[in-house]
């Protein structure tokens, strides 16, 4: 495998991560369904795979990108697997809405497992690492738009968790955005969530 | 302070497009840091589980 297409496959991984915090967005602002404070840090460790898949997208493949995504994968999916053992027990409830017969929890720990995967796999191809440290290329127009959008989720999801929990941590169970629970000038804000 | 990582993140997607690769990766570690700092804050609850 070329480094450039090691890029290539890795603009296209980052729009899937991409994709993945867009479903998660979507859910909260078109259906309202608010993230908890461990859905928040699953989309932080999305994020963390993100960041590797664009470092490998802007300065070319390196064996520490990857490690950046496997460590952000197991972290995520560590999360998520304390979540989903939160519920498993028949009796014991569930958090949000199931998508496709599966909780946004178990998704996500399931999609943490196939970004292990895929990146191990990566990692098999050598010949990607043959520039070295050498500086790569100019990054072309996919990768740059992935990365923008990568930058562009991190912000948005940063200003959502502000309006949510404020400065400090997370309710458990969260019912409102804090920021926009009183006072008029959060009017147009709460119609944009939906409160 | 649950928007740590995600602004993290956000200034190591800034450093990246910059070209401040080691400035990304410092970045990234601080936010995988905090994530893993938040996450022990809130798993408080005892799992309902046998292993």
């Amino acid at each position: 495998m070329s480094p450039d297409l090691s890029r290539t496959l890795n603009a296209l991984g980052l729009a899937a991560v991409c994709v993945v915090l867009i479903v998660a967005f979507a859910d909260q602002l078109l259906f309202g369904d608010l993230p908890c404070p461990l859905c928040i840090l699953q989309r932080a460790g999305f994020l963390g795979v993100a960041m590797g898949l664009a470092l490998n997208v802007k300065f070319g493949p390196r064996p520490s990108h990857y490690a950046v995504m496997l460590i952000s994968s197991l972290a995520g999916a560590a999360v998520s697997l304390r979540q989903t053992l939160l519920h498993i027990v028949p009796g014991e409830g569930a958090y949000g809405d199931a998508f496709f017969g599966l909780h946004f929890y178990a998704w996500a720990f399931i999609v943490f497992m196939v970004c292990v995967a895929g990146t191990a796999a990566m990692l098999l191809f050598d010949r990607q690492f043959a520039d070295g440290l050498k500086p790569p290329a100019r990054i072309g127009a996919l990768g740059g738009i992935m990365v923008a959008l990568g930058l562009l989720l991190a912000f948005a999801n940063g200003a959502s968790t502000v309006l949510e929990c404020g400065g400090g941590l997370c309710p458990d169970n969260p019912t409102s955005y804090l920021l926009l629970q009183d006072g008029a000038a959060g009017a147009p804000l709460r119609q944009l969530f939906g409160q | 302070m649950m928007s740590i990582p995600f602004f993290g993140v956000f200034l190591a997607f800034v450093a990246t497009l910059a070209g401040s690769r080691t400035l990304a990766l410092a970045l990234w570690f601080v936010s995988m840091a905090a994530m893993l700092v938040l996450f022990k804050l809130h798993a408080t609850d005892p799992l309902n589980i046998a292993l």
